[in-house]
């Protein structure tokens, strides 16, 4: 069964398209603003999602600013679905330009089959993104380096200290902070107390590729 | 990238740069803004797209990244134009494995990893199964065909359930036999599939 996920805005024609282009149609998760125009659309797609005799669920995000904090709202969803075991589709045309975004983020970083919808004619593009896990980009060992830098961002970890937490030695440690250093994924600082050690700090963002 | 002051200035403000490439729509580049913009940055390189094409503006973005590259590093703010431009921007980003950041108003690091690019992640087996699918084809003669290239089997088999997985190709029993077929997706990375890699 699939569940299709999309951003809607205040024209529910950027969704319909792909509500009735969805085969074995399960449930439709949308997410809107708390504008009067988009609540307008919203109440258009679930009239026409019970017309068809389908599921839908609307999320209305409220006044948010923050990129990753939506992205990381809906990557949640998502990943609630695909947990039992649906198969995902998800339309970013409509919502606003945040909503959108942050939509077409989880999509690279989750493997997701994105769609748009154009302006004038309503046809669906297919955006060229493939069904894999952007994290794929990392090894197995690399993931792990990062995954526990972001789960102690608040901590600070030098190579040597970060190679007796994951109990590997220092040499091996430094190999992969080097190659995460160069995929941009973590940063080496100078210590402000004390400047012969450099600490070792997941980049901005990492908690969406390995959280 | 893209134009809307509101968006694009204070990325200038806040993302250290050497050179400036804006990519923009028609009206963009008629605009105010954008002429005071040329006066803060005589040196500055515009590439016009239509902004509401995000196919289109993805190929221009990438292709202005490629060649913006052999001169050095790049960085991408995604944050201006209109919504489809920011879409394409961001796709390109993570295509081509370049820095990108988000200004709106405060600005905010995507996580690309840098230098991971899309024809990274085909085998050299995979291209050859693109190389050799044209339309639908039997299991049989698709994994006898790749496997003269100088593939091993058992790699052909592997690579074949590899795009599957990543949903570019579909397999399907029809007639008493296995049939194989690109997807509705495999066009959309045709190209990249394609290529033969480069040596050394």
């Amino acid at each position: 069964m699939t569940v299709l996920f999309g951003t809607l805005g205040w024209r529910p024609q950027s969704l319909l398209p792909s509500i009735r282009s969805s085969e074995n149609l399960e449930r439709v998760v949308f997410y809107h603003s708390d504008h009067a125009k988009s609540r307008e659309a919203r109440a258009k797609v679930m009239e026409f999602c019970r017309s068809l005799g389908v599921a839908a669920n609307a999320v209305e995000v409220g006044d948010a600013f923050d990129l990753l904090h939506v992205a990381g709202q809906i990557r949640a969803d998502v990943r609630k679905e695909r947990a039992a075991s649906s198969d995902l589709r998800f339309n970013i045309a409509g919502g606003t330009r945040l909503m959108s975004s942050a939509a077409l983020l989880v999509c690279i970083l989750e493997g997701i089959p994105a769609t748009y919808v154009h302006d004038e004619t309503y046809q669906e593009i297919p955006l060229p993104l493939l069904r894999i896990s952007y994290g794929t980009g990392l090894t197995a060992k690399q993931r792990d380096v990062l995954s526990f830098l972001v789960r102690n961002r608040d901590k600070d970890f030098t190579e040597t200290a970060l190679a007796k937490a994951l109990g590997v030695h220092k040499a091996t440690m430094n190999h992969h902070v080097r190659e995460l250093e160069a995929k941009g994924a973590v940063a080496r600082l100078s210590d402000p107390t004390d400047a012969r050690r450099l600490i070792v700090k997941p980049a901005p963002g990492m908690e969406l590729l390995v959280g | 990238m893209g134009f809307d002051e509101r968006h694009v200035l204070p990325s200038l403000r806040l993302l250290p740069y050497d050179r400036l490439v804006l990519v923009a729509g028609r009206e963009t580049v008629r605009s105010a803004g954008f002429r005071r913009l040329r006066a803060l940055e005589p040196a500055l390189r515009t590439v016009r797209v239509d902004p509401f094409d995000l196919m289109g503006s993805m190929e221009s973005i990438r292709e202005t990244i490629r060649s913006a590259a052999k001169d050095g590093s790049v960085r991408i703010s995604a944050s201006g134009g209109t919504k489809i431009l920011t879409n394409a921007a961001i796709l390109a980003a993570f295509q081509e494995g370049v820095e990108a950041w988000y200004c709106d108003p405060d600005p905010v690091r995507l996580p690309v990893l840098q230098g991971v690019v899309l024809d990274a992640v085909f085998s050299p087996a995979e291209r050859g199964i693109a190389r050799a699918l044209h339309g639908p084809i039997t299991h049989d003669r698709l994994v006898s065909g790749v496997a003269s290239q100088g593939f091993a089997r058992r790699t052909v088999l592997g690579a074949l359930q590899s795009l599957v997985g990543k949903g570019l190709v579909e397999i399907g029993r029809d007639g008493g036999s296995v049939w194989v077929r690109p997807s509705s997706r495999f066009a959309l990375f045709r190209d990249p599939l394609r290529q033969v890699p480069k040596k050394g």
